[in-house]
């Protein structure tokens, strides 16, 4: 089963992200990652990257804060779904390993009842539900149990 | 600490009101203050108006001017504030400080919402945050902070749903409350899940409601009889450090703190306490946060009977969100409506037994796992 290659398909590929600036998509079909920021002064890191480091007021580089992590909480949400979503849909805290950084994310739509806190998860990316002009968007989720080498479940 | 009063508060029936507008529920409730109190509009020098919805569900703005205009107050200023949940009680803390500032003797606030609308879904904290692109929405942040608080400290379904039990009972006595009828543990726990493990009875309803307070300097209130202290008004917001703990919740535990500080008291002090059960996991940490217990054993106090009317430390009397409802703008103020009732021995069948002081908690919005605002009121009769 190779459900994170699923966005590639032609038409995905038009498709935008939800939102600009917090994903990194490698054009070869490679691991997506989540794309935050870090302040080259204070060394914190942010997900999503935010104008200026809230620190230290100086400017924020771009850089990746993971792919790979553990749940931290989850929720199955099993009334209306907001945003064209799938009902129903998981989401939940991951504890990024290249960051450390908690963040809140999609966990796969089609494995909603598969997360238990702890579990090793990684990100992919796919159409799901609508952005807030109503169009069809790409955005990234958690897959649990992390898939293994090659990316193959 | 303690340079104001409560003069007077009043409040309408919390529930689904289609018929009514929100400027004919503000102004109805903020009649019903002056009245409790005693005081001429001409009396008032500053009106706050607070509702965390209207501009976006209602498309109106600035309602504050229109609703203290249908009891008489115009001239003095006026301010529409929005704080989420805690917008009334954000409302309380700012004529509180101009109060204890000297700048006004008397001072009004009203809070009003109209939630009950077709088509209304979910509440979440702002369209354009990512987050809610995400698929947060204001139940599954706390069905997280449930789902870890049973990993952590063992807790059951049954123990958080006990907390609906107790406050849809207490809303019985409550004639103010939405829901009147009792409900038991099997109807809570087999009401359809909201997001895992919260079922629709672990959620409050969204409701339509005003209540209003007037407060006074400690000048005016020597004048009067039926006063009631006011020995702490906190408003703090969350620091949204990552990573964010959802079972010690930062910003309550500090809160809660500069509330007991600024009054000079502990929890050991608190005879009644009204706080944000917005589900019923929030009421199980807000246990915890206040130092009613330790951390973990938020979820046996509600199943041993603690926290109800009659127990150790009863917590929302009133009904609380769950029970009572929660008309977001409203909330925080009939939070301090409930404690101003019994602390002055008017609870009627509801009634804490000789409670002189109380304590108002109230969370609103989420940002990183945290809250963004909070508010304690600590009152004494």
């Amino acid at each position: 089963m190779t459900r994170e290659v699923e966005w590639k398909s032609a038409e995905d590929e038009k498709l935008p992200i939800v939102m600009p600036g917090i994903l990194d998509i490698p054009g070869d079909g490679g691991q997506p990652s989540l794309l935050g920021g870090s302040c080259p002064s204070c060394g914190v890191r942010y997900f999503p990257r935010p104008p200026r480091c809230r620190r230290c007021l100086g400017p924020v580089e771009e850089s990746s804060v993971g792919a790979e992590g553990t749940v931290y909480s989850f929720t199955v949400i099993r009334t209306r779904a907001p945003l064209g979503l799938p009902e129903p849909y998981a989401i939940g805290y991951v504890d990024l390993k290249e960051s450390g950084l908690r963040v809140f994310c999609l966990l796969d739509p089609q494995a909603v009842e598969e997360f238990r806190i702890g579990v090793p998860v990684r990100l992919a990316v796919g159409a799901l539900g609508h952005n807030v002009h109503g169009s069809s968007c790409l955005r990234p989720y958690f897959m649990a149990p992390a898939p293994g080498p090659g990316g193959v479940a | 600490m303690g340079a104001a009063c409560v003069a007077g508060v009043g409040l309408i029936p919390f529930g689904k009101h289609v018929e009514r507008t929100l400027v004919d529920m503000g102004s109805e409730a903020a009649y019903r203050a002056l009245q409790d109190a005693g005081i001429e509009p001409s009396r008032v020098g500053l009106g706050v108006f607070a509702c965390a919805a209207a501009p976006r569900l209602l498309g109106e703005v600035t309602s504050g001017q229109n609703i203290f205009w249908e009891v008489g107050i115009n001239r003095i200023p006026i301010v529409n504030v929005e704080n989420a949940c805690t917008s009334g009680s954000t409302g309380f803390v700012l004529a509180y400080n101009a109060i204890a500032a000297g700048q006004v003797d008397v001072a009004i606030v009203v809070g009003a919402e109209k939630l009950c609308i077709p088509g209304v879904g979910l509440l979440n904290s702002g369209e354009t945050e990512l987050d809610t692109q995400m698929g947060m929405v204001t139940p599954a942040g706390f069905a997280m902070r449930a789902t870890r608080y049973i990993h952590e400290f063992g807790a059951s379904a049954a123990q958080l749903a006990s907390v609906a039990v107790k406050n849809r009972a207490h809303a019985v006595l409550n004639p103010y409350a939405h829901f009147r009828e009792a409900v038991t543990l099997e109807e809570v726990l087999s009401s359809p899940t909201v997001a895992d493990p919260l079922t629709r009875m672990q959620c409050c309803p969204m409701s339509d409601g005003a209540a209003a307070v007037v407060l006074c300097s400690q000048e005016e209130a020597r004048r009067r009889r039926r006063t009631v202290g006011v020995k702490a008004a906190i408003l703090c917001t969350g620091s949204y450090d990552n990573p964010a703990d959802l079972d010690r919740w930062e910003t309550d535990y500090r809160g809660c703190n500069q509330g007991y500080e600024a009054a000079g008291i502990g929890p050991e002090d608190l005879h009644v306490v009204e706080c944000h059960d917005a589900f019923t996991i929030a009421e199980i940490l807000h246990y915890e946060a206040l130092g009613l217990c330790g951390p973990g054993e938020g979820a046996n106090l509600a199943v041993r009977g603690e926290t109800r009317l009659g127990g150790r430390i009863p917590v929302n009397v009133s009904g609380g969100l769950i029970g009572r409802g929660h008309p977001p703008g409203a909330t925080g103020l009939a939070q301090v409506h409930e404690i101003v009732t019994q602390l002055r021995g008017e609870g009627g069948a509801r009634q804490v037994r000789n409670a002189k002081v109380g304590l108002a908690h109230c969370m609103g919005g989420d940002k990183d796992g945290d809250t963004k605002s909070f508010t304690a009121i600590v009152l004494a009769s």
